[in-house]
């Protein structure tokens, strides 16, 4: 394997490794959400092999099990995961020079997580064997832990308490993404106004409101970066 | 719904996910968006994020409930993930207050 390539995977991994470590409970948590809801252990992992987004696994699975119409579970998916469409344009120039055979399993793991700490030095390193190793560390190490505490949550259902609100540790998992994120004004803003319009916008069908708060919390944040003084890595 | 409806629906997901995934990724240079573009784009990851957490801690059933077990809970991650760099300490004292709350004090 190429050094430069091993070199990137190395680092990548280091800076993702503390943050992955959230991704357990949440994996955890899906696991459970998806027996709970009646699907078989293939059934479940089925699904989680074929999605890989616990947020959209969660969000379809009540409208799937009531045998509600293929295109609103279609849309419904697709209205949950356009933030990714945003991602992928956001890192797509860090691909640039990565053969397409390994760009399109790179599309695949791309996940919150590791876009929200990867993608500043993927815009900015030269070496497109070190841009794919950075990227391709991180990713397949979250791949590995999902799949598997997914598994640990399916096969272990059944063991847990179900009166503990555990899906909350979901919403921790977020947070703990979020706040780093948050440090620089115009961010701060970026997320206020996405989270503010968000419960706003909540009664939008589809969950069609959550696309709307994002773009306005996008908005914010621009606007935010050119109004403010102290913008600091612009 | 079962066999084979559910495993339609699970790639109907699956495509619902993976097409904007790998939308500018795989086009590469062939599609690019303006730099005004990908300089707000920089946004996009806190933007989702609070628009994803926001209405899970501030609202129930259907209504924002300013004062809510979720909403406490939350406010000690968010000063927990922000004095201390343990990654596990948000989720056990954000379980904790949760359940504290609910069990404890019977909200």
């Amino acid at each position: 394997m190429n050094r430069r390539f091993v070199a990137g995977a190395r680092s990548g991994f280091r800076i993702f490794l503390p943050l992955s470590i959230g991704l357990i409970p949440w994996a955890l948590v899906t696991g459970v959400a998806l027996t709970s809801a009646g699907l078989s252990v293939v059934e479940a992992m089925g699904m989680n092999l074929l999605v890989y987004a616990g947020v959209a696994q969660i969000a379809t699975l009540p409208l799937i099990m009531a045998g509600a119409p293929l295109w609103l579970i279609g849309l419904t998916g697709l209205a949950l995961n356009l933030r990714f469409l945003i991602f992928s344009a956001a890192i797509a120039k860090g691909f640039h020079g990565v053969p397409l055979r390994l760009r399109i399993p790179s599309g695949y793991l791309l996940i919150d997580g590791v876009f929200a700490v990867c993608t500043e030095r993927m815009l900015a390193v030269r070496d497109w064997r070190w841009r794919l190793g950075y990227f391709l560390g991180p990713s397949l190490w979250g791949w590995c832990l999902w799949q598997s505490f997914v598994l640990t949550g399916v096969l272990g259902a059944g063991a847990l308490p179900q009166d503990w609100s555990l899906e909350f540790m979901a919403t921790i998992a977020l947070m703990v993404i979020l706040v780093p994120l948050s440090k620089n004004r115009p961010m701060l803003v970026a997320a206020l106004s996405g989270g503010v319009a968000s419960v706003l916008l909540r009664g939008m069908p589809l969950k069609l409101g959550v696309i709307v708060a994002i773009v306005i919390g996008i908005v914010a944040g621009f606007v935010a970066s050119r109004a403010l003084p102290d913008t600091r890595g612009a | 719904m079962d066999g084979i409806w559910l495993w339609i629906s699970f790639v109907l997901v699956s495509m619902a996910t993976h097409l904007p995934r790998g939308s500018f990724i795989v086009l590469g240079q062939r599609a690019s968006l303006p730099p005004a573009v990908q300089g707000a784009l920089r946004y996009a990851p806190a933007a989702a994020l609070a628009a994803i957490v926001a209405p899970s801690v501030f609202v129930v059933d259907g209504d924002v409930q300013p004062f809510n077990p979720k909403l406490a809970a939350a406010v000690v991650v968010l000063v927990v993930t922000l004095r201390w760099k343990n990654p596990w300490l948000p989720f056990i004292v954000g379980m904790g207050v949760l359940l504290g709350l609910r069990k404890g004090l019977g909200f």
